[in-house]
């Protein structure tokens, strides 16, 4: 430790703390511009200089580091002067547009001139006046306004791992843009607009429309994906004007990403149903919610007194913990069925059952902090900087700051591949075979592999010495982390391939030693959250199974009543609603229509229905069979909690009212429950989450910087208590049942049947449908701005075949299976495998759909739905 | 003792009033016949808040939602955008004024950074319904055309009108050229 004394007052600080550091341990706040605590300090601002008092020396406060006895001095005149000359010199050639600058109002430029500077420059120079780069449509660089901290290089560099921008010019012409004055080609995270201290990086989508004082802010968290990142929602008037972070905030760290950023135009877009509607002469006409509840319940009351099972439901995997709570009790204590299920079942499920039976739990063993520490992480079919964009960053970190070995197994080059020891190319369908292999490898003890396994392992197209690589890492390393997402979870055997992976983790103890374990990404804002509320059927609340009676009677006692045991996922759904058994399916925020291939065999099996009752955002295909369609409350418009991937609970806050006549999905429930005359004993959302808390009280709201180093204006906008609740799971249970998970006897598990559709020739492919980093789910299709970064589905087929092609991007190709053909435009990519294509899932649209088989394929265990890839042959267009 | 009684028993007083009556009779009259006969008022004078163009017509105002900012009355909305027509200048998309509030404290007209506000010498203005006094940007731009040197004057003799010349290109508020292409 280290004393010294920073105006007078006295404080200890571990060695190696910065001045800035140590003055606000002892409460003395340091202006900064270019020091950001998240990445290392450049000391190219000089704002934040402290006076020295026994040297009287100016020093740069965020590089210099403290010594013993050190006297610091933070606002001596001294101080204020050197202050003001530096300002004085960054002002030089600033142009001082301040009325038009979009930074205005919330420029930290702005208000340390207000504070510090003078109010005449002693110094007689040009304004700087160089062309504004409006060549992309999303960012805007004004190099004239920019004052050369580098934070916004630093920001791309160190933490987005992008690259994107640097300094270009030497001295007084340095600017800040792209490579070769080209147009930006990035991630667009706009992290950089964010850190930017000044209005030399702003936003073109809200370009001139906004000043900070006209704007409300809501600090809320983001639903599109499982990072679970907070974020401040500014709104003028009920609508939403822009989204940010703040600095150091939340799970995140003041990061987000392209779709929470940007993606908020869809929300509120005309397409959105802004009142209840009802089918008449098979028209959808608008109505209201005092005529269609009363209609509804008579319906409902009238199918469910035939019996049992007579409704199926399906929730949205972005539904908040009570709403999915208040879906599932709806479903099971009024409508008597255990028919439910949610949209995690298409993929994610594979991975929760068999993690579930083994560990209990669904929350991770480890978070984004140990990702970081992490000496190996091994990512399994996951794109992790697009399915979930923090976890993408601390595995970024974990090799850039802590040398971690990075091992990528997928089809593709993904955008971490660059920083990976390996990238073992696994076509898709081969999770399965790939993880027994490297388990036997791990346990046989040999540090060689037999040539019948060398063999094997080239037919799955994985380089052998790369996997023996892999072998001796996971041996050697203390850490161990590995990382399942989309791909993963959704090949044919996950079921199989997820259980191998956590026969493997338990076996070589890595449930059990700290630090080490799995990190799952789902796929949605509250997968998590809305399997553990109990809205599948297997499990009600607290993952406490349906079937086993005594954990069933549980919730029987609590809630007074009888609950329904038999029921199903989508596939019994699917076979119920065929076979006539259940008559009516209340979906909320679930569209099998845009998903399951053989959209008009499904269409068939649901016209058989009596009932169907959509409440949704938008008009959709289910939506337009409906018989009743209900408006929703979007993600900003209403309360409730997330599970994020790394198991926090944390808050949505309204930021807008809701749209129309729309009700959160929880509400809905509450007052259709009420009018069949079985209320749910809650009056509101609130209630809810407070009951929730009472029994889960692991469930209460925690997240990880509630508080933070410095906003960009200052505010500190804190709404989650600092004593947390654990959002991890707890080792010693998880290692109680590891141990008889592991004496079950493994699936049997096969290699995928090759090439059973297309011949195989030249031109076939697998084809895998792919996350885009610009869209979440289909919603966001509706979203201008984002249509505007990526407003087109291309087929991203290897670079060296539309090389031999001839085909460059933008030109249509033929798609063709013998279901179907349609024709796409490709987009070249390098770094993917010889004979993998993928398309982004959000722009598959019926027609694209046509390609896959007929009949719908479940996983036998899980009940998801499998071939999501299918082999397709693909042609230039003559 | 006894004068005051004199005064009292002669009615002095109202000799002294009368006079004074009388003086006036035969000075010249101050009392205008508004309103058929203007005032004239000095050049200060805070009367309704005018918009105003460059020479060439141009609207001046960029939109910068500072006279939003500073009003006490909270009077003026502005809502600012991207011009539609001039390529990437701020303007105001929408520009409202409520006269029923404004405290006609010209406080908008100082905080406006390129001399976009001026008052003018119009005070007479009335309505049947509160509405008719919320003044639009064209409402206020055509008061501006009316007010002509009068809203120069103004900035004048406030001593704004040093603004009207800084960071002035072919006499419009500076903005960056912008390159787009690539
Ligand atoms: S960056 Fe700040 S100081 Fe510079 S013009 Fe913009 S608002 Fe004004
Ligand atoms: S653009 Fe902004 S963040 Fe980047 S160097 Fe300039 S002032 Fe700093
Ligand atoms: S989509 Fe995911 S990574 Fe992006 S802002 Fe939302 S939660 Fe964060
Ligand atoms: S004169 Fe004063 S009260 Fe009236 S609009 Fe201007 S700032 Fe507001
Ligand atoms: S201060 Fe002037 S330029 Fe700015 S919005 Fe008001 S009138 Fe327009
Ligand atoms: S903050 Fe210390 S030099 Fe910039």
């Amino acid at each position: 430790m280290v004393k010294l004394t920073v105006n007078g007052k006295e404080v200890d600080v571990p060695a190696g703390t910065t001045i800035l550091h140590a003055a606000s341990a002892a409460g003395f706040s340091i202006p900064t511009f270019c020091y950001n605590p998240r990445m290392d300090p450049a000391g190219s601002c000089r704002i934040c200089a402290v006076e020295l008092e026994d040297s009287k020396r100016t020093v740069m406060g965020c590089i210099t580091q403290v010594t013993e006895g050190m006297k610091v001095l933070t606002e001596s005149s001294k101080v204020h002067e050197a202050r003001k000359t530096n300002l004085e010199l960054l002002l030089l050639h600033h142009p001082l547009d301040c009325p038009v600058c979009d930074c205005g109002g919330e420029c930290p430029l702005q208000n340390m001139s207000f504070s510090y500077g003078g109010t005449d420059s002693r110094f007689e120079s040009h304004r700087n006046d160089e062309p504004e780069d409006m060549k992309s449509e999303v960012l805007v660089f004004n190099s004239n306004r920019c004052i050369l901290c580098g934070k916004c290089v630093r920001i791309c560099d160190e933490i987005q791992d992008v690259h994107a921008i640097g300094f270009i010019n030497r001295g007084f012409d340095t600017i800040i843009g792209p490579p070769l004055g080209k147009k930006l080609d990035c991630e667009f995270c706009g992290d950089c607009l964010e850190v930017c201290p000044t209005g030399a990086i702003t936003d073109r989508f809200v370009r001139y429309q906004f000043r900070p004082w006209q704007m409300e802010k809501t600090e809320t968290t983001c639903t599109s994906c499982s990072s679970g990142c907070r974020m401040v929602v500014d709104t003028e008037n009920e609508s939403i004007v822009r989204i940010s972070s703040r600095e150091g905030l939340g799970p995140n760290e003041g990061s987000i990403c392209v779709v929470g950023r940007f993606g908020f135009n869809g929300v509120q877009s005309k397409s959105r149903l802004e009142a209840p509607h009802v089918k008449k002469a098979q028209r959808l006409v608008p109505s209201t919610w005092d005529e269609v509840l009363p209609e509804l319940s008579t319906k409902l009351s009238a199918i469910i007194s035939r019996g049992e099972g007579r409704v199926a439901g399906l929730a949205s995997s972005r539904l908040p913990l009570e709403d999915a709570f208040l879906f599932q009790r709806f479903m099971r204590q009024v409508l008597k069925t255990n028919f439910l299920d949610s949209e995690a079942r298409q993929g994610f499920m594979n991975m929760a059952l068999p993690l579930v039976s083994a560990t209990g739990s669904l929350r991770p063993m480890v978070d984004h902090e140990d990702i970081v520490k992490a000496d190996l992480i091994v990512v399994l079919g996951a794109d992790p900087a697009v399915e979930s964009n923090i976890t993408g960053l601390a595995i970024k970190k974990a090799v850039r700051k802590n040398r971690a070995a990075l091992y990528l197994v997928h089809g593709r080059d993904v955008s971490i591949s660059s920083r990976a020891r390996e990238v073992i190319r696994l076509a898709p369908g081969y999770e399965a075979v790939f993880l027994r292999t490297l388990r036997e490898t791990l346990s046989s003890g040999t540090n060689d592999l037999s040539s019948e396994v060398r063999v094997r392992l080239d037919g799955w197209g994985v380089n052998p010495d790369a996997f023996l690589r892999l072998v001796s890492d996971v041996k050697s390393s203390k850490r161990t982390i590995f990382v399942t997402g989309r791909r993963f979870h959704r090949s044919d055997a996950a079921f199989e391939a997820s259980h191998e992976l956590i026969r493997l983790m338990g076996e070589r103890g890595l449930f059990a030693s700290e630090g080490s374990g799995l990190f799952v990404l789902p796929e949605s804002g509250n997968d998590l959250g809305v399997l553990m509320m109990g809205a599948s059927f297997e499990w009600l609340p607290g993952l406490l199974e349906t079937k086993n009676s005594e954990q069933r009677s549980v919730w029987e006692n609590h809630w007074n009543t009888k609950l329904p045991s038999g029921g199903g996922g989508l596939r019994e759904i699917l076979g119920g609603i065929e076979s006539g058994e259940i008559r009516a399916l209340i979906s909320f925020g679930v569209d099998p229509l845009r998903f399951l291939p053989d959209s008009a065999g499904v269409r068939k099996i649901l016209s058989k229905l009596e009932l169907i009752v959509v409440a949704d955002l938008f008009q959709g295909p289910l939506a337009d069979m409906a018989h009743y369609v209900l408006p929703a409350a979007s993600s900003f418009e209403r309360t409730g909690h997330m599970v994020s991937a790394e198991g926090f609970v944390q808050p949505l806050a309204p930021a807008m009212a809701p749209w129309g006549n729309a009700l959160s999905e929880g509400n809905m429930i509450l007052r259709l429950a009420a009018q069949m005359g079985c209320p749910l004993p809650f009056d509101s959302i609130e209630a809810v989450s407070a009951e929730i808390f009472r029994i889960f009280p692991d469930l209460r709201p925690s997240t990880r910087n509630a508080s933070y180093f410095q906003g960009k204006t200052g505010e500190i906008l804190l709404s989650i208590p600092r004593s947390q609740p654990p959002h991890k799971a707890e080792r010693e249970s998880v290692n109680s049942r590891m141990t008889d998970f592991l004496k079950q006897t493994p699936h049997p598990i096969a290699a995928p049947v090759v090439g059973d559709e297309v011949t195989k020739g030249e031109n076939t492919f697998v084809m895998t449908l792919s996350k885009s980093i610009n869209h979440a789910g289909t919603q966001t299709l509706l979203d201008s701005n984002l249509m505007t970064i990526e407003g087109e589905g291309f087929l991203r087929v290897p670079r060296q075949w539309a090389r031999k092609m001839k085909l460059k991007k933008g030109a249509c190709v033929s798609v063709s299976t013998s279901h179907g053909r349609i024709s796409l435009p490709i987009d070249p990519v390098s770094g993917m495998a010889e004979g993998e294509v993928h398309f982004p899932f959000h722009f598959a649209d019926a027609r694209f759909m046509e390609l896959f088989p007929g009949k719908v394929s479940f996983n036998a265990h899980s009940g998801a739905q499998s071939g999501q890839t299918i082999d397709v042959k693909v042609e230039p267009i003559a | 003792m006894l004068k005051k009684f004199l005064d009292t028993i002669l009615f002095t007083e109202i000799g002294q009033g009368l006079k004074l009556t009388l003086r006036h009779m035969f000075m010249k009259k101050v009392t205008s016949q508004y309103p058929k006969e203007k005032l004239v008022l000095a050049d200060g004078y805070r009367g309704f808040i005018a918009h105003r163009r460059y020479d060439d017509g141009v609207e001046r105002c960029v939109g910068c939602d500072l006279c939003e900012a500073i009003c006490p009355a909270k009077a003026i909305r502005v809502v600012s955008d991207i011009h539609p027509e001039i390529p990437d200048r701020r303007y105001a998309k929408e520009y409202t004024l409520d006269f029923t509030r404004c405290i006609f404290c010209g406080f908008c007209v100082v905080a406006c950074p390129v001399n976009a506000l001026s008052m003018t010498k119009e005070f007479a203005h009335s309505s049947f319904t509160r509405n008719g006094l919320i003044y639009s940007k064209e409402q206020m731009l055509a008061l501006g055309d009316r007010a002509g040197a009068d809203s120069d004057a103004y900035l004048k003799v406030r001593n704004m009108w040093e603004a009207e010349n800084s960071g002035k290109d072919e006499g419009h508020y500076h903005f960056p050229p912008i390159s787009l292409g690539g």
